[in-house]
């Protein structure tokens, strides 16, 4: 065969084959996440070989910490275990399928901030719907066509079924805590995450400007293995993670002018004059004093701001530097009364000035007493060799840090991650502009619509398609009435019923009963929904679509190659076809046609 | 006092990083054992250079490296198979479940292994527990140990020779020899929990990750690179005054575009700071590539790759023969080259003696102590090597171990004559009149077996030099009493010749094995950093290579170069830098990018 030809590393499965290798990868991950979904889901803790403890119920965080990991094991090329080889060649070429699927969810995440679990089962459904219609002897092609009509449909009825939100100068704060509370309450309990509610939007309040997109960063995230969980706050103001390296300098300062500043305040051997080949040792003596000069009056220049602003006045000076300070210039600064933190991350230098005011400097010949900042209170607290620095109490503050306390390194991290998901959620909403009503209800109303009006408008067998893809939608209602232990079908009837009478309806995951998710607060990201059924169709295009899948390692070219042979045509020895490979910009096609050697 | 911050990077780096810390572990042991050698006890080296002291929150004290270590995620060596098909029960399968080290370090975990509750979640968990992997035989005694100390503090016990309870020496050696998987494997340092970083989530397995163009794409520092930075500037914040960064980087596949994000971000953030860089590869990434595909996209990585790590440091020193094994600088010793564990153990003990001079505590320019003489910091070698009339800032790493005793036969050549290149790819016998070295002599032996005072060893390198027939321009030496301590978990490399303090006996012990931890206490050990151009052979492949298949119209490696993101102008950048470099070297030659 001519593909062998082209490289024998290549390999090749039949139609059926292939097909169902893709669906079981798919719902294998499914079965995997499946537990995850909902505030009713399953946590997982993951204890590795060596004690190692990781929490998650975050789908993205699950699916990054199963990285594959295949041992290579060298190709004998032998014929004595053709058994082994076979079973071989089915099991690792499962893995790059269940690998486009993953990396489409984290993909999901990184650009909206959520959804990973429910791409990977809405995904995972819609290869199941497939799978029965292509048994029954359907082609894929015309399956696909029917997603594409639904796909399209059903975006549109999302557009008319959001529930817009008016953001002026003041976003309506209700709503932007149901949408944070309805992401947190499934990652966390009810109480921890009705208090991360109130600091994740406050956090995304404080740093957002009008008229600007809002940049997360400007968040510092700061962990402390101290106390518990319920101790997380949100600080208005920034927290650093690490202290003065004096001694003689103040653990605690109020009213406090803050300098900004990335200068360098330590002795550096310059390049040329350095080395073994002084003339004499005179010489060596002078190169040294001079250059310790230069660094001394850069550091007796803040001293003279210092005290310029801070003379007759009990008001205190601290100095935030990126760069380093050196013990002699730690002294200068201790003895003038002055509070030095060194090597400050870069990102703070922006944080700094947008919780204190002020400007970050990069020179100290143009100091002027603008260029500071303001703190009410900044302290140090120290735990163990961990120093942190607190600049609290500042005015109108546009960044600040959520500050998360737990007993231990998985608390802490699974914290984290929810966070995280919180402050997204609470962006999208604001950029979006609009919400989605959750629990289920936006699943079960865009499934009817595609059943009840849709699907009338399509001609032929692609009305199959549809109609799977509308089923495939509820595999998020009946997952969640799953993990709540409810019976899936009679969920699914009640809400399909309420809904026909003409209600939006979601799941009551504690009763079974259908509810209003408006009157709960439950809502979601419109931005999240979105990305979720546009991905999903799509990977499901690139899936099925292949009435065969070559894998081929291409030298090295591309790791993971899915070769669409029958969108192929053959010219002479030249082979135009369709390679696929995967990297940061997601799937791309990377080479159109292969000539053979 | 100046600090070092090291950093390792990729598979075999963290390989000969792991022997390094061995090494200071056992220099720490030696010189807090009041029953050892006076040589090890008044080392008058300054370990603090290396290491830092901190505390746990439990206020106990720790000493640990200074040092941020970048590897892959660790699992379990036999995981084969595919878990998505079942569910997250074979999480047995697939998990970090090597034993050997979790990634949060040793010394600081002590009290977390009670059994936790999940306090952020009231609904079900499910556990998955990897099966906690047995530890192996010499990680298990160090663990003993361990508990010996905590339990007895006060028993004070000759190292070496204290009696083990069930586990013997000799088993822990010969398992290390036929079992070594992974770096950790043979590690008994404790390492900062902000020391070991793992890359997770790249969805690629080691095999995979093996060039410049994969790393890049499947690593992208601006995004994932942050945490990484963030260590770093943990460790560096507590330094007073740092010297340098001492980088060690495994560039044979994806992990040289990692440190080259990583060394982007440190000349970004540590501009004055001097890097000085070991771009190490173990033998089996020399191997030689089926297809002639393979092999241009082999021939590509290790242009680009040197060209993009070299442009980003002060010092590069290309480390890493193909068969380590058959090259001279194996005379003495015998070495299995498919065995990282071994090849890692030469490199690791040449870097070694080529740090001593950046933590001698210096008495002044001209005072000497009889313990060490030449300190020297990291900016100093490299002003030296790279900073002379002629810029040349890609170093050749010599060594002889173990270094021949100075009054042998014929002792001014053999000392000389016994350094032999751990950089592949060079010329040798080219006469290069503007050659610059620096050589560190550890330990050397004199007269009958005796350690050599540090003022004799001064002389007869000196003599020697005199004597030889090509003299470099310039060659400062440094000299330390203190010889490399074998470790327990050092490899058994040592030939029958050696013997217990590195002395060559003078017949060998016909038919008895190889050498390892037991027989062999420390050795002499001499390297040397060279600026020479024998390096034009390395220059000239790489530069060669990239106009060939990347640059060159039509060339065949082009599309590939695309692919990795490279861009025409700046091919065309990096060869003009490669071709200044060899133009520095070698006035006459012909070969520059204008060229074709």
């Amino acid at each position: 065969m001519s593909l062998r030809v082209l490289n024998p590393n290549a390999e090749v499965l039949n139609k059926s084959a292939a097909l169902h290798m893709n669906i079981n990868a798919a719902k294998g991950l499914q079965d995997v996440l499946k537990t995850n979904l909902g505030p009713k889901g399953t946590i997982k803790m993951l204890v590795g070989g060596a004690g190692d403890i990781k929490l998650t119920k975050d789908g993205n965080t699950l699916l990054k910490e199963m990285g594959i990991e295949r041992k290579n094991v060298k190709d004998e090329g032998t014929s004595k275990n053709l058994e082994w080889i076979e079973w071989k060649r089915i099991h690792q070429i499962q893995n790059p399928t269940a690998i486009m699927i993953a990396r489409t969810a984290v993909a999901q995440d990184d650009i909206s901030g959520d959804g990973t679990t429910s791409t990977v089962l809405f995904i995972g459904e819609l290869m199941k719907q497939s799978e029965r219609y292509i048994d029954e002897g359907m082609h894929p092609r015309v399956l696909v066509d029917g997603f594409e009509i639904a796909k399209k449909a059903t975006l549109q009825f999302l557009e008319r079924f959001k529930t817009p939100v008016v953001m002026g100068e003041e976003p309506d704060k209700e709503i932007l805590k149901m949408v944070a509370r309805t992401t947190l309450r499934t990652k966390l309990y009810e109480a921890l995450a009705d208090q991360l509610t109130d600091i994740v939007v406050n956090a995304v309040l404080c740093i957002r400007k009008p008229e600007e997109s809002i940049d997360l960063f400007m968040v510092e995230i700061m962990h402390m293995r101290h106390k518990f969980d319920v101790d997380t706050r949100l600080v208005e103001g920034l927290v650093l993670d690490h202290g003065s390296r004096h001694p003689d300098m103040k653990r605690r300062a109020e009213n406090s002018y803050i300098l900004t500043c990335n200068v360098s305040l330590e002795y550096e051997k310059s390049e040329i004059n350095s080395g073994f080949f002084y003339s004499n040792a005179e010489q060596r003596e002078a190169m040294v004093a001079a250059e310790r000069r230069q660094v001394d009056e850069r550091v007796q220049k803040i001293i003279e701001l210092k005290n310029k602003v801070c003379s007759g006045n009990d008001k205190n000076f601290v100095v935030i530097n990126q760069k380093g300070i050196d013990p002699p210039s730690l002294d200068l600064l201790a003895r003038a009364g002055i509070i030095a933190l060194r090597r400050a991350k870069r990102r703070n230098m922006e944080r700094l000035v947008l919780a204190c005011g002020g400007e970050a400097v990069n020179s100290v010949d143009d100091l002027t007493p603008d260029c500071l900042g303001w703190a009410g209170l900044v302290y140090e607290h120290i735990l163990g060799e961990e120093k942190y620095t607190f600049v609290e109490n500042v005015k109108n503050p546009y960044s600040c840090t959520i500050l998360i306390k737990g007993p231990n390194d998985h608390t802490i991290a699974q914290i984290k991650d929810a966070v995280r998901d919180g402050l997204r959620a609470v962006k999208n909403t604001i950029e979006d502009a609009s919400v989605v009503l959750g629990a289920g209800a936006f699943e079960v109303a865009a499934r009817q619509y595609l059943i009840n009006e849709v699907k009338k408008t399509v001609k032929g067998r692609a009305q199959l398609g549809v109609e799977a893809f509308a089923d495939a939608l509820l595999v998020v209602p009946k997952t969640l009435a799953e993990n709540s232990g409810l019976d899936t079908q009679d969920v699914i009837i009640a809400l399909k019923g309420e809904h026909d009478q003409g209600n939006v309806v979601g799941l009551n995951q504690h009763t079974g009963e259908p509810i209003d998710p408006q009157m709960e607060g439950i809502f979601d990201n419109y931005s999240v929904k979105r990305q979720i059924i546009n991905s999903g169709s799509q990977e499901l295009r690139m899936v099925t679509f292949s009435a065969t899948i070559i894998m081929a390692k291409l030298s090295g070219q591309c790791n993971q190659a899915l070769i669409f042979p029958n969108l192929t045509c053959c010219r002479g020895n030249r082979l135009d076809l369709k390679i696929f490979s995967f990297s940061q910009m997601g799937w791309q096609c990377c080479a159109q046609s292969i000539t053979f050697e | 006092m100046k600090e070092i911050v090291t950093i390792q990077v990729g598979g075999f780096a963290n390989y000969i990083g792991s022997h390094f810390w061995n090494f200071q572990d056992e220099l720490l042991g030696l010189a807090a054992d009041p029953y050892s050698d006076p040589v090890f006890t008044n080392h008058s080296l300054n370990m603090d250079v290396l290491y830092r002291t901190g505390e746990t929150q439990q206020g106990a004290v720790t000493y640990s490296p200074r040092l941020v270590s970048v590897d892959f995620q660790v699992r379990h060596a036999n995981a084969e198979g595919d878990f998505f098909t079942t569910d997250l029960g074979n999480y047995v399968e697939w998990s970090r479940s090597h034993a050997s080290m979790s990634s949060s370090g040793m010394s600081y975990n002590k009290v977390a292994s009670a059994p936790t509750d999940v306090v952020t979640w009231n609904g079900n968990v499910s556990t998955y527990a990897a099966e906690p992997r047995r530890r192996n035989l010499f990680l298990q005694r160090l663990h003993e140990e361990d508990q010996e100390n905590w339990s007895q503090v006060n028993s004070i016990n000759g190292g070496r020779n204290k009696p083990q309870g069930v586990i013997q020496d000799e088993d822990v050696i010969d398992f290390l020899e036929n079992s070594v998987e992974y770096w950790t494997d043979f590690s008994k340092v404790q390492y900062h929990p902000q020391s070991l970083y793992e890359l997770s989530g790249l969805w690629m397995d080691v095999q995979e990750f093996d060039s410049y163009g994969v790393g890049r794409d499947a690593f992208s520092w601006d995004s994932q690179g942050e945490e990484i930075s963030e260590r770093l500037r943990f460790f560096v914040e507590e330094c007073d005054h740092i010297q340098g960064f001492q980088f060690i980087v495994d560039d044979s596949g994806g992990f040289s575009a990692v440190a080259a994000g990583f060394l982007e971000d440190i000349v970004d953030e540590y501009r004055n700071t001097p890097v000085l860089l070991y771009a190490v590869r173990d033998p089996g990434s020399h191997m030689i590539h089926k297809s002639r595909k393979q092999s241009i996209s082999r021939n590509l990585h290790d242009a680009v790759s040197f060209s993009r790590l070299s442009s980003l440091s002060k010092l590069i020193v290309p480390v890493g023969l193909p068969s380590l094994s058959r090259s001279k600088a194996s005379m003495f010793l015998g070495i299995e080259d498919a065995k990282p564990y071994h090849c890692s153990a030469v490199y690791a003990a040449s870097l070694h003696s080529i740090s001593l001079p950046f933590r001698m505590e210096a008495l002044g320019p001209t005072a000497d102590s009889c313990y060490i003489s030449g300190a020297a910091d990291i900016n100093g070698v490299i002003q030296m090597l790279a900073g002379q009339s002629r810029k040349n800032w890609v170093a050749i790493l010599d060594v002889a171990m173990p270094a021949p005793s100075l009054t042998g036969k014929q002792a001014e050549q053999s000392l000389l004559g016994n350094l032999q290149p751990l950089t592949p790819e060079i010329a040798e016998d080219m006469e290069d009149l503007q050659a610059v070295e620096s050589m560190t002599i550890q330990g050397a032996l004199g007269s009958g077996g005796h350690r050599a005072p540090v003022c004799e060893v001064k002389d007869t390198v000196h003599a020697a030099y005199e004597n030889a027939i090509t003299r470099p321009k310039f060659c400062s030496l440094s000299v330390a009493l203190c010889p490399l301590p074998i470790p327990l978990p050092f490899p058994k490399i040592f030939s029958s010749i050696v013997g217990q303090h590195g002395e060559l006996l003078g017949s060998p012990v016909s038919g008895s094995s190889l050498k390892g931890s037991l027989d062999v206490h420390s050795i002499p050990l001499a390297s040397r950093l060279r600026s020479s151009n024998a390096i034009l052979p390395f220059l000239e492949n790489r530069l060669g290579n990239l106009q060939k298949f990347g640059t060159r119209q039509g060339a065949a490696g082009a599309d590939l170069l695309r692919r990795w993101g490279f861009g025409k102008e700046e091919l065309e950048e990096m060869g003009e830098s490669i071709s200044k470099m060899v133009m520095e070297l070698d006035p006459n030659s012909q070969m520059s990018s204008e060229s074709d």
